[in-house]
C-alpha cells in the first residue's frame, strides 16, 4: 500500500473489527418494522444513537451493553432515504437474502417459504444488537429497547433471537468456532500470519481495510496511484459502513451424531472423532488437522497467535486435511495455488453465536428443541465474499477438483451427497444428511456513526 | 483466418455477435434471462456442450485509463457455442430444430432474415461469424456421449465404492464383478 492507512475507529460501529463475543455471553437480535411515516421512523431513530457503540478501544472498561444498528434496503427506504441512493447499493443487497436463495443452496426444507415468520418477508427494517454480559443486564436492556418502540409507535418487532456463548467458545457439534478471523491492515496487522494473505516467502500480510469497511482502499485498489476506492453507496452513508449478512442456521445435532457414529465403524478403527475432524478440519478443540494429522494438540491455544498459522503448501493432496473439509473449503488460503491470488477477496469477519440449549453429550435422539447458529459476517461486498464463498466453494466442488461433492456440514438436500476423506485407501462418508437447515436471513448494511446520525436527520439523500 | 482455427480435437468452437435492434434489447434480455436452464432449448442439440448468450451493452471506459471514452453505437449479442463435429451440419440442425426460439433471439437483430429458420437464418449466422484466435475446449476429444457415459460411469464407481466399503477382498471381487460384469 502506498502509504498506511489510518483506519477512523470513531466513524465505524462496534463488534466489527473486534469480536464482541469475546467480553460479552449474551446476544440479541431485534429485527423492528416500521410501519410509521419516515419523520416518526426518525425520531425514534436519532434516540438510538446516543447508545450505539463504536470501534473506539474502551477506555474506562466495557459498558455493560451495547448496541448496534444495522438496516435492510427495505428499512432504508421506510426511513425516508431517496431511491437514488437506495439504488446505490449493490444489487444482491438490494434483493434481499430471499431473493438469492436458489442461488445460495437455501432450497427444499431450507427454502424461504419455511423460514420464519418476520425473516425475508420484507417486514425486517432495522436489527438491532444487543450485547451483555448478565442476563439482568441484558433484560434491562431490552425492556429499554421496547419502551422505547412503545412511546414511539408504529413500531414492531417482527423476528428476535437471543443467543449465548456455548461453554469453550465451541457450535453445538462440538467445534470451536469463530477465533480464525481475517487480519485487517490498520487493525490487527499482529494476526497476519495464518489471518492474512500468504506470501511466497513464508511471510504473510494483512489484507487492505476496504475489503471490510467502505470508504478504505481494498486489495484491488490498495497499489492504485490515483487512489479510487472501492464501490459504495453514495456519500454519506457509503463512509465506515460493511455489509451484514444475518442468518439462523437450525443444527440437528441428534442426527449429526448418529451418521457420524455409524460411519466411523467403518473408518480406522471406529475412530469417530477422528473422522469427524477430518469432515471439519480442526480436532474439535480447534487444532488444525494440517499440522496434527493425527491427535490433537493438548497445548493448542486458540486465542493464541499461533493458532492460525497453517498453510495447505504441504498438503495439496489432502491427506492431511481433506480437499473437502469444511475450514479448508470456506478458507482455502494458498491450496488452490496462484500464491492466494485466487482465494485472499472471499475473507469475511464472522461474529456467529449459538442459539437454543445444549443437546447432552452422547444423545443421539432428537430432543425437538430449536438450536443452533446465527451466522452473522461482514463484508465490502456480499456477492464475492459471503456468496462467493456459500456458492463457488461450499455449494459446489468442482474448484477443488471434487465434482459434485457439496460441504458435508450444510448437508445435501438431495440425499445422494458424499464426502471423500483423502487416505490409503480414501474413505467415503456418507449418508450425507440435512444437518443444517436455513430458518431465515436477511442481508443488511451497517452504517458508520456519522452516516448513522445522516439516517436519523433525514440527510442521508 | 481459417474454419480450422475454430478446432479443438474433434470439437468446434462457434461465435456469432450481432447488433440488436434499437428499442429491443430489453425484451431479448428478458427472454434470454426467462429461459428455464433445466430445460435449455440447446437440449434439443445433442451435440452441443454448451451455448451461451451474452448482452454487450457498451464499452467499460474508466477516467483513470486516461483513454479517449468509446461507446458502441448499438448493443450486441454474442453468442456461443462448443460442439462436436462440422458446424455446417451443426447449424442446420439449429435452425431447424430451434427455428421457435430463434425468431425470438435473433429476430430482434439488424439484418436477420425476416423468417428466421433453415438456409436463410444458416447464412445470417455464418455471415456474422467471427472465427476463434484461440479455442479452447475443455474435453475437445471427447464427444458429448463420451462425456455423459464417463459421468454416469464415475457415477456408479463412486456409489458403488462407497457402499463396499469394509467388504473382504473375495466379497469385494464378488461385488466388483455383479456391479460391472467379470
Amino acid at each position: 500500500m502506498a502509504e498506511r492507512v489510518h483506519i477512523d475507529l470513531g466513524d465505524i460501529q462496534g463488534d466489527i473489527l473486534r469480536a464482541y463475543g469475546n467480553d460479552y455471553d449474551c446476544t440479541s437480535y431485534a429485527f423492528v418494522k416500521i410501519d410509521c411515516p419516515p419523520e416518526q421512523a426518525r425520531a425514534w431513530f436519532s434516540g438510538l444513537l446516543e447508545h450505539v457503540t463504536t470501534a473506539e478501544p474502551w477506555k474506562e472498561g466495557k459498558p455493560v451493553t451495547t448496541l448496534n444498528v444495522a438496516v435492510t434496503a427495505d428499512g432504508l427506504k421506510a426511513l425516508g432515504v431517496s431511491d437514488e441512493v437506495v439504488g446505490s447499493f449493490s444489487e444482491e443487497f438490494r434483493a434481499g437474502m430471499s431473493e438469492r436463495a436458489v442461488l445460495l443452496g437455501d432450497v427444499g426444507p431450507s427454502a424461504p417459504k419455511s423460514w420464519e415468520s418476520g425473516l425475508g418477508s420484507g417486514d425486517a427494517h432495522i436489527l438491532l444488537t444487543i450485547n451483555a454480559q448478565e442476563t439482568a443486564d441484558h433484560e434491562h436492556a431490552l425492556g429499554k429497547m421496547r419502551d422505547a418502540m412503545d412511546d414511539a409507535g408504529g413500531l414492531s418487532i417482527v423476528y428476535q433471537e437471543d443467543t449465548q456463548l456455548l461453554p469453550g467458545s465451541r457450535e453445538h457439534f462440538g467445534y470451536a468456532d469463530g477465533f480464525a478471523q481475517p487480519a485487517i491492515e490498520g487493525s490487527s496487522d499482529s494476526k497476519a500470519r495464518g489471518g492474512g494473505v500468504p506470501l511466497k516467502n513464508g511471510a504473510w500480510r494483512a489484507l487492505a481495510p476496504g475489503e471490510f469497511i467502505l470508504g478504505y482502499p481494498d486489495e484491488d485498489t490498495r497499489e492504485d496511484p490515483k487512489r479510487r476506492l472501492p464501490s459504495a453507496p453514495l456519500a454519506p452513508l457509503g463512509k465506515s459502513g460493511t455489509y451484514m449478512v444475518w442468518r439462523k442456521l437450525y443444527q440437528d445435532v441428534a442426527r449429526w451424531r448418529r451418521v457420524m457414529r455409524d460411519a466411523a465403524k467403518l473408518y480406522e478403527d471406529g475412530d469417530e472423532h477422528k473422522l469427524s475432524a477430518k469432515v471439519v478440519g480442526r480436532w474439535s478443540d480447534g487444532t488444525p488437522l494440517v499440522t496434527h494429522p493425527d491427535a490433537l494438540d493438548p497445548n493448542f491455544d486458540a486465542a493464541g497467535r499461533g493458532a492460525n498459522d497453517f498453510r495447505y503448501d504441504s498438503d495439496l493432496d489432502g491427506m492431511r486435511c481433506p480437499l473437502g473439509a469444511h475450514i479448508r473449503r470456506s478458507n482455502p488460503r494458498d491450496a488452490l495455488g496462484f500464491e492466494g491470488h485466487l482465494s485472499f477477496r472471499h475473507r469475511m469477519i464472522r461474529r456467529g453465536m449459538p442459539y437454543g440449549e445444549e443437546l447432552a453429550e452422547g444423545v443421539v435422539k432428537d430432543d425437538g428443541v430449536d438450536r443452533g447458529l446465527v451466522f452473522v459476517c461482514f463484508q465490502a461486498s456480499i456477492a464475492r465474499q459471503f456468496e462467493g464463498v456459500q456458492v463457488q466453494w461450499l455449494n459446489t466442488g468442482n474448484l477443488f477438483g471434487l465434482g459434485l461433492d457439496t460441504d458435508f456440514i450444510l448437508g445435501d438436500p438431495g440425499g445422494k451427497g458424499k464426502m471423500t476423506i483423502q487416505g490409503r485407501p480414501p474413505f467415503f462418508l456418507s449418508p450425507q444428511e440435512v444437518f443444517v437447515k436455513t430458518r431465515g436471513g436477511e442481508y443488511l448494511f451497517v452504517p458508520g456513526i456519522s452516516a448513522l446520525a445522516a439516517l436519523a436527520d433525514g440527510t442521508a439523500g | 483466418m481459417s474454419s480450422q482455427d475454430n478446432v479443438n480435437g474433434q470439437a468446434y468452437g462457434f461465435q456469432s455477435m450481432t447488433p440488436i435492434e434499437p428499442g429491443k434489447e430489453g425484451e431479448l434480455r428478458a427472454y434470454l434471462e426467462g429461459l428455464d436452464i433445466d430445460d435449455s432449448p440447446f437440449g434439443k442439440l445433442p451435440r452441443t456442450h454448451m451455448g451461451r448468450f451474452v448482452i454487450v451493452k457498451d464499452f467499460y471506459n474508466d477516467p483513470s485509463w486516461g483513454q479517449k471514452e468509446e461507446h458502441l453505437d448499438l448493443q450486441y449479442l454474442i453468442f456461443t457455442s462448443n460442439l462436436d463435429g462440422d458446424i455446417d451440419s451443426y447449424l442446420d440442425e439449429l435452425c431447424e430444430v430451434m427455428a421457435p426460439e430463434a425468431r425470438e433471439i435473433w429476430g430482434r437483430c439488424v439484418g436477420c432474415p425476416e423468417n428466421p429458420k433453415g438456409a436463410a437464418l444458416k447464412a445470417y449466422l455464418k455471415h456474422n461469424q467471427i472465427d476463434c484466435g484461440f479455442f479452447y475446449a475443455a474435453y475437445g476429444t471427447a464427444t458429448v456421449p463420451e462425456v455423459k457415459a464417463a459421468l454416469r460411469q464415475r457415477d456408479q464407481m463412486i456409489a458403488f465404492a462407497t457402499r463396499s466399503q469394509g467388504l473382504s477382498p473375495d466379497e469385494l471381487q464378488e461385488a466388483f464383478a455383479a456391479e460391472f460384469g467379470a
